[in-house]
C-alpha cells in the first residue's frame, strides 16, 4: 500500500504498513502537531483512539499512538511518536481527543500542552502515581498460602 | 434557595437506576433544563490493561469477556483477531463462519438487553420482562455450548475453544425462528406508542457532523445518517460473503436510534440463519500448534499433542514481536484491541478501543437544553457499558 | 440500635411467650420482604437483572421491588467489581440504608476481588462494609443468587440482624 499523500509533506515522517494492514507513520515529537494537522487536512477527520506504550529502558519512554479514520477513503491510520513526558494536545483539531488525552495523562503521566482540562479521568482525583507505567507495581494483594519455587515450602 | 437567574448543580449517579452502570453526571440545571452536563467516569476502572500485562496472552482472553459484559463473544473476537494478526495463522473455515454466528447471536443478546432497559427507563416495564425472556433462550444456547451463560471465552486466538455439541445448530435454528414474532411484539408495544414517541422523537439530536467529530460509532452514528458499519467498511471473518444491509436513520434523535437497533436485530437474525446454512464441517482450531493446542481426543495417540496442550495452558501463547489493531463492529460501535508483543509470553501492551468511551464523550452535546427526563432517554439510547468505558 | 426499644420487649424470651412470638413475627416479615437497593456495578448486575426477570423471578421470594433510594431498601446486593473511586460511594450507600440491613456480596469480585488482583479493585467489598452472604461465581447463575438470598432469609429467620 502506498503512503497517504500527506506523509511526504511532513519532515521526518516514516511510513510503514503494519501486520494488520494499517498505515503506520512514525515521527519525532517535535513534528507531532504538524503530522496531526496534515492528517486531518488529508481526510483523516475521525479520531478513534489515543494510547501509549511505556518502555522505561528508553529516554523517550512513552510511545504515544493515535488511531485515525478517513470516512472518505475508508482507510485507517496509526500515528506514533516517542516522548519523555509531554506532547502538544490534539484536542483543538479533534474534540474527540479530549478524554483520550486525559486517560493517557491519568495512566501514564504524559502531559498534553494546550489541553482544556487535563485532570484524571479514571482514577480518583487525589490518586498518586501513574499505574500503567511499567515500573509501577501491579498493586496486587499477596495471596495467602502461595508456594512458589522461590519460597521454601514448610514441609 | 435558587433565585431566578441562578443555576442549580445536581449530581446524577453513580448509584442511579437509569445510568446504565456506574456513570456519574454533574448537571447544571436551569429549572428542569440542562445547561451543561459533565460526565465523570472511572467508577468501574478495573485496571484490566495492567492486569493483562502481568498475565499471559491466554489469561487475557478471560479478561476480555468482562470488558463489555453485554458483548463477551464480540470482545473475544476482537482480541483473537488482533493476536492472530501478529501470528499470521490460518483459521479453519468452520471457525470463521462460527465466529460470525456467535458474534451476531451476541449482538442480538445485547440489543435485547438494550430494548428492555430502554423501555424500562421510559416506564414500559413489560418490555424488559419480555426481552429478558428471549435472552434466556440465547443464554441457554451459550451455556450448552461453553458451560457458561455469559463469560464464555469461547472465541480464542486460533479458532474456537471447542466444537458445538451435537444438535446445537438445530436448537439454535429453532430459537432463532421464535424471535421474529417476539420482535414484532416489542414493536407493537413501542413503535407507534404515543408515550414512547413523545419521550424519544426530537430528543437528544446528534448531527452527523458532530457524530463524526466526536469519533462516535455504531448505532449512534448510523442513526444520524452516516452509513458506516465495519462489517462492510473493513470486513473481517468473511462478512463480505453474507447478505445484510447497513441500518440507518436520518433524524439522529432517540427514536432514530431505537429504529436502527430494532432493524439491526432483524438483520442479525438473517445473518445467523445465513451462517448456520453456510456452516461447513471441519476443525475449529488452527493447525498451527504454536497458536492452539489440538483437541483432547488427540492425546490418545500423540505425545506431541499432550506436550503442546501442557505448554499452551501453562505458558500461554507467544505471538511474534509486533503490534496490531483489528477493529470489529460491536453492538456499540467500533471495538478493537491494540496489542503489542515483544515475543515473550507476556503482553507488552493490550489496549481496548472502547466504542462507549467515544460515544459517551458526545453525551454533553446531546443533553444540552434537554430536560432531566430526556437525559434518561438519551443515556439509554447511547447505550454505554461502563465496563468498557472504564476498563 | 434503632430497634432497641422494641427489641427489649420482643427479644427472645421463653419459647412460646408473647415476646418470642412477636420476635419471630418480626423476623418472618423481614426475611420475606427483603427489598434490594439497585446497586448493580458490572457483569453480575446483568445476572441480577436476569434473576429479577421472568424466568427466575426474584419477586416470588419477597424481593418484589428494587428500590432506587437506599433509604427504602434493606438489602444491598453488591453485584460487580468495586473500583477505588466507587468504594466511598458503596460506603455512603450502605450508611444511608436504615437498620436492619443486610449485604450480599454477589460474585467473585465483590467477595474477594475476583480475577482482578490489582491496584484498581478493592479486594472484596467486606473491606468496606460488613457482608452477610457471599455468593461465588463469575458471574453466579441466577439460581446461585436465589440460593444465597434464601440462605440469608434463613439466617434472618433465626434472628440474625444488623
Amino acid at each position: 500500500m502506498t503512503a497517504p499523500d500527506f506523509v511526504a509533506a511532513v519532515p521526518g515522517a516514516v511510513h510503514s504498513v503494519g501486520r494488520d494492514g494499517i498505515d503506520t507513520v512514525h515521527v519525532e515529537s517535535t513534528q507531532w502537531t504538524e503530522l496531526l494537522r496534515a492528517a486531518h487536512a488529508g481526510g483523516y477527520t475521525r479520531f478513534l483512539d489515543l494510547t501509549a506504550v511505556d518502555d522505561p529502558r528508553r529516554a523517550a519512554r512513552f510511545d504515544v499512538i493515535a488511531t485515525l479514520h478517513s470516512p472518505a477513503a475508508q482507510r485507517w491510520l496509526r500515528l506514533c511518536t516517542p516522548t519523555a513526558e509531554r506532547l502538544p494536545s490534539a484536542s483543538a483539531i479533534w474534540p474527540a481527543a479530549n478524554w483520550y488525552e486525559r486517560e493517557v495523562f491519568d495512566l501514564f503521566g504524559v502531559r498534553f500542552d494546550g489541553h482544556p482540562d487535563l485532570t484524571r479521568i479514571l482514577l480518583p482525583d487525589d490518586h498518586v502515581g501513574h499505574p500503567l507505567r511499567r515500573d509501577h507495581p501491579l498493586g496486587d494483594e499477596p495471596v495467602d498460602f502461595t508456594v512458589t519455587r522461590e519460597t521454601d515450602a514448610p514441609w | 434557595m435558587v433565585t431566578a437567574n441562578e443555576t442549580m448543580r445536581i449530581n446524577l449517579g453513580p448509584q442511579h437506576p437509569s445510568t446504565h452502570g456506574v456513570l456519574r453526571l454533574e448537571l447544571e440545571l436551569d429549572g428542569e433544563r440542562i445547561v451543561s452536563c459533565r460526565p465523570v467516569i472511572g467508577y468501574l476502572h478495573t485496571g484490566i490493561e495492567k492486569s493483562m500485562e502481568a498475565r499471559n496472552w491466554l489469561h487475557a482472553v478471560a479478561m476480555t469477556d468482562r470488558l463489555d459484559y453485554l458483548n463477551p463473544l464480540g470482545n473475544n473476537l476482537a482480541y483473537a483477531l488482533a493476536v492472530e494478526a501478529l501470528f499470521d495463522c490460518e483459521i479453519p473455515e468452520r471457525a470463521v463462519v462460527a465466529r460470525v454466528l456467535l458474534a451476531e447471536l451476541t449482538r442480538i443478546n445485547s440489543h435485547l438487553v438494550w430494548v428492555g432497559t430502554n423501555a424500562m427507563d421510559l416506564g414500559a416495564l413489560s418490555v424488559f420482562l419480555y426481552a429478558f425472556r428471549e435472552r434466556e433462550l440465547l443464554l441457554d444456547l451459550f451455556e450448552e455450548m461453553s458451560g457458561s451463560r455469559m463469560m464464555t471465552s469461547f472465541i480464542r486466538p486460533g479458532g474456537l475453544q471447542d466444537d458445538f455439541p451435537d444438535g446445537w445448530m438445530l436448537r439454535c435454528e429453532r430459537v432463532l425462528q421464535e424471535l421474529p414474532p417476539r420482535i414484532d411484539e416489542y414493536e407493537a408495544l413501542l413503535t407507534e406508542n404515543p408515550l414512547f414517541r413523545q419521550r424519544t422523537i426530537g430528543i437528544g439530536k446528534l448531527a452527523a457532523d458532530d457524530a463524526l467529530a466526536w469519533g462516535v460509532s455504531g448505532p449512534l452514528l448510523r442513526a444520524s445518517g452516516v452509513a458506516h458499519d465495519l462489517r462492510k467498511a473493513r470486513p473481517y471473518c468473511g462478512y463480505e460473503r453474507f447478505q445484510f444491509r447497513v441500518c440507518t436513520a436520518t433524524a439522529g434523535d432517540c427514536y432514530a436510534r431505537y429504529q436502527v437497533r430494532i432493524a439491526e436485530l432483524r438483520e442479525s437474525l438473517s445473518l445467523c440463519h445465513q451462517a448456520i446454512a453456510a456452516m461447513p464441517g471441519g476443525p475449529v482450531r488452527t493447525a498451527d500448534r504454536k497458536v492452539m493446542p489440538p483437541l483432547r481426543a488427540e492425546f490418545q495417540h500423540s505425545m506431541e499433542a499432550l506436550i503442546h496442550h501442557f505448554k499452551h495452558y501453562t505458558e500461554g501463547l507467544r505471538p511474534p514481536a509486533g503490534e496490531a489493531y483489528v477493529p470489529v463492529e460491536s453492538p456499540r460501535g467500533e471495538l478493537g484491541f491494540y496489542v503489542r508483543s515483544d515475543g515473550s509470553g507476556r503482553p507488552v501492551r493490550v489496549h481496548e478501543r472502547a466504542p462507549s468511551f467515544a460515544n459517551l464523550q458526545a453525551l454533553p452535546s446531546m443533553a444540552k437544553g434537554m430536560l432531566i427526563a430526556d437525559l434518561v432517554a438519551i443515556i439509554s439510547t447511547v447505550d454505554p457499558v461502563l465496563g468498557e468505558v472504564d476498563r | 440500635m434503632s430497634t432497641s426499644g422494641a427489641a427489649a420487649a420482643t427479644d427472645g424470651g421463653k419459647s412460646g411467650s408473647a415476646g418470642w412470638m412477636l420476635s419471630r413475627l418480626q423476623d418472618w416479615s423481614r426475611e420475606n420482604s427483603l427489598w434490594p437497593a439497585t446497586f448493580g456495578l458490572a457483569c453480575c448486575a446483568i445476572e441480577m437483572m436476569a434473576t429479577a426477570a421472568g424466568r427466575f423471578d426474584l419477586a416470588r421470594f419477597g424481593s418484589e421491588l428494587f428500590r432506587a433510594s437506599p433509604r427504602q431498601a434493606d438489602l444491598m446486593i453488591v453485584s460487580g467489581r468495586v473500583a477505588l473511586k466507587m468504594a466511598p460511594v458503596v460506603k455512603e450507600i450502605y450508611d444511608q440504608m436504615p437498620e436492619p440491613k443486610w449485604v450480599i456480596a454477589m460474585g467473585d469480585c465483590a467477595s474477594c476481588g475476583g480475577i482482578f488482583n490489582n491496584y484498581a479493585i478493592v479486594q472484596g467489598v467486606d473491606k468496606i462494609v460488613p457482608v452477610d452472604m457471599y455468593i461465588p461465581g463469575c458471574p453466579p447463575r441466577p439460581e446461585a443468587l436465589i440460593d444465597g438470598i434464601i440462605k440469608l432469609q434463613e439466617r434472618i429467620a433465626r434472628g440474625h440482624r444488623r
